[in-house]
C-alpha cells in the first residue's frame, strides 16, 4: 500500500486531537523518524502543539513555542517545508537557544512541512530524528501527504465544538479533503468572508458545520452561498 | 491569426512564454493562459491543466472557462475520464469521438456530452520521473491530435511544469511541495472571486477577469493580490475600492 493510504487507514474513523495523535504515530512507524507533532499557528494569538507520538515529542514540540523559534514557526512565515539535517553541524546556526534544546534532547534533524487550511498556513507537522540526515524521496513525500491530513483535525479543533462540527462520528473525514478544495466551496469561503467579517479558515469551518448540520454536502451548501439562495448568520 | 502557418504561431506563444518565465510571473495566471494558447492552438475549445495533490489526488489548477458546467466537468475529471487515466500511465491519450468511450467513463462521457463536447484528449505532465498531472482538452468536434499536435500540447507542458516548479531543480524531494504551493495559490485565487462577487455583485467568471487585469496594470502577481485580498482586512475595503474603480474605467 502506497504510504499516503497507509497514513489514512491509521486515522480511519478518528476525530480531532486523537485524528492528529494517530496521524503522528503512523508518521513515526511509517516515515523513519523518531517523533512527530502537529503544531498549530492560528490567528497569532492561540499557537502550540496540537498532536503527538508520544511525550517526547510533545516537548521538543513545544519547546518552540516556549523559546519563540522553530521548525514550525519557520515553516508557516516561510510557507514551505523546513529541513535541518543536522543541528550539531557548527555551520547551522539558525535557531540559537531552540537548536542546542533539541540537541539535549538528542534530536539531530528537524523536518518541519507547513499545514494549509483554506489557503491559510495554520501550522505544521514536525519530525524528529535522533540520527542527523535528510529524508528518502519516499519519506519525504509521505510527510507532504500526512501534512495535508493533518488539515482535518485542525479543521475540526477550529471549529471550537467538536460535537457541532462532526455530523456523524463514523463518517470518513478524509474524503472530506476533496470537497474541501473545490473550486465553489473556496468562492463559497471568500463569499462568507465578505459576508460574516471572518478569516477564511473560520468561514470555511463555518460552512462545513452548516453542511453538517443540514445534512448536505460542503459543495452543495457553496452552490447555495453563491447563487445566493443561502445567507449564513454572523455567531451572536 | 489563421494565416500565419501553425509552426510559426506555436514558436511565438512558446517564446512569449518562456519571457514570462524570465520575467516574474505568476503560476495561476500564466497557466490560465498556457490553457488560452493551448486552446487556440489545438483548435480545442476548452483546456484544463490538472495537478495531483499530496495524496494523488488530481485538482484543477488552470483552465480556459470559468463556466460552471466545464468546471464542473473538470473538476469530475479528477476522479475519472482522459486525465485520470492518463495521469495513472503516464501516456497521452487521445479519443476522437467521446460517444465511443461511454464504456470506459460511464460519468464523464454524458457530462463532457451534456457541455457540448465531442473529443477528448490528455497529455500528462511530468519532471523528475514522476508525473504532476496532466492537460485535458476539449474539443467540440470529433478528431484526433495529430503527432504535430501531440508535439505543441507536450512542448505547452513543458513550459507548465517548469513555471510550476520555478528554479528549483526538480528532483523527488523538491517537487511535491512546489505542486503543493501551485494549488494553494489557486484555492486563493477561488476565494479571491467568491469575495469579489460578494463585495462587487460580479459573477465570478468577471470577477476573475478583473483580478487578472487588475494585477497585470499594477505589476502585481496575481496570486499575491488575491492573498492580500483575503488576509489584510483593514486594508481589504480599500482595495476593493480600488478595484472597482479600475472595473468603471475599463468599461469606459
Amino acid at each position: 500500500m502506497a504510504i499516503h493510504q497507509q497514513l489514512l487507514a491509521a486515522v480511519d474513523g478518528r476525530r480531532g486531537v486523537e485524528a492528529a495523535d494517530r496521524l503522528c504515530e503512523a508518521c513515526v512507524a511509517l516515515l523513519d523518524v523518531d517523533a512527530a507533532a502537529i503544531s498549530l499557528v492560528f490567528d497569532g494569538a492561540s499557537s502550540g502543539t496540537l498532536g503527538s507520538s508520544s511525550a517526547r515529542a510533545r516537548i521538543c514540540d513545544e519547546l518552540q513555542f516556549t523559546l519563540g523559534e522553530g521548525p514550525c514557526l519557520d515553516s508557516v512565515a516561510q510557507r514551505s517545508p523546513v529541513v535541518v539535517v543536522d543541528l550539531a553541524d557548527p555551520k547551522e546556526s539558525r535557531w540559537l537557544a531552540y537548536g542546542p534544546a533539541m540537541l539535549a534532547n538528542r534530536i539531530r534533524a528537524v523536518y518541519a512541512v507547513p499545514i494549509v487550511v483554506a489557503g491559510e498556513y495554520v501550522g505544521a507537522l514536525d519530525l524528529f530524528c535522533a540520527q542527523p540526515g535528510r529524508l528518502s524521496n519516499r519519506n519525504s513525500a509521505g510527510a507532504v501527504a500526512a501534512a495535508e491530513l493533518a488539515g482535518v483535525p485542525l479543521l475540526d479543533l477550529m471549529a471550537g465544538d467538536l460535537q457541532a462540527a462532526v455530523g456523524d462520528p463514523n463518517s470518513d473525514a478524509w474524503t472530506e479533503l476533496n470537497t474541501l478544495c473545490r473550486a465553489e466551496v473556496s468562492q463559497a469561503t471568500g463569499m462568507l468572508v465578505a459576508q460574516l467579517g471572518i478569516e477564511p479558515a473560520e468561514a470555511l469551518v463555518r460552512l462545513r458545520a452548516h453542511a453538517y448540520a443540514t445534512g448536505r454536502s460542503a459543495t452543495e451548501v457553496a452552490r447555495e452561498i453563491l447563487d445566493r439562495r443561502l445567507k449564513l448568520e454572523p455567531d451572536k | 491569426m489563421s494565416d500565419t502557418p501553425r509552426e510559426t504561431r506555436v514558436l511565438n506563444a512558446v517564446v512569449s512564454l518562456v519571457d514570462c518565465l524570465l520575467d516574474d510571473f505568476d503560476v495561476v495566471d500564466l497557466l490560465t493562459g498556457l490553457t488560452e494558447r493551448c486552446a487556440e492552438l489545438l483548435d480545442v475549445a476548452a483546456a484544463g491543466f490538472l495537478l495531483a495533490d499530496p495524496l494523488h489526488q488530481l485538482r484543477l489548477l488552470a483552465a480556459t472557462s470559468e463556466q460552471a458546467r466545464e468546471l464542473e466537468l473538470f473538476q469530475l475529471q479528477a476522479d475519472e475520464g482522459p486525465c485520470v487515466d492518463c495521469y495513472s500511465t503516464g501516456e497521452p491519450i487521445s479519443v476522437a469521438d467521446i460517444q465511443q468511450a461511454l464504456e470506459r467513463w460511464p460519468r464523464f462521457v454524458p457530462a463532457a456530452v451534456g457541455a457540448g463536447f465531442a473529443s477528448v484528449h490528455a497529455i500528462p505532465m511530468q519532471a523528475a520521473g514522476i508525473v504532476l498531472g496532466a492537460l485535458g482538452l476539449f474539443g467540440t468536434r470529433p478528431g484526433e491530435l495529430n503527432e504535430a499536435d501531440l508535439l505543441v500540447g507536450q512542448t505547452l507542458t513543458r513550459v507548465a511544469c517548469v513555471a510550476i516548479l520555478q528554479e528549483h531543480p526538480p528532483t523527488a524531494d523538491t517537487v511535491r511541495p512546489r505542486l503543493r504551493t501551485a494549488l494553494t495559490s489557486r484555492v486563493i485565487v477561488e476565494q479571491a472571486k467568491g469575495l469579489l462577487r460578494e463585495m462587487l455583485n460580479v459573477s465570478v467568471e468577471e470577477a476573475f477577469d478583473l483580478l487578472r487585469s487588475y494585477a497585470r496594470a499594477n505589476g502585481e502577481h496575481l496570486t499575491d493580490l488575491c492573498r492580500r485580498l483575503m488576509t489584510e482586512r483593514y486594508s481589504r475595503l480599500m482595495l476593493v475600492a480600488e478595484l472597482a474603480e479600475f472595473a468603471g474605467g475599463r468599461s469606459q
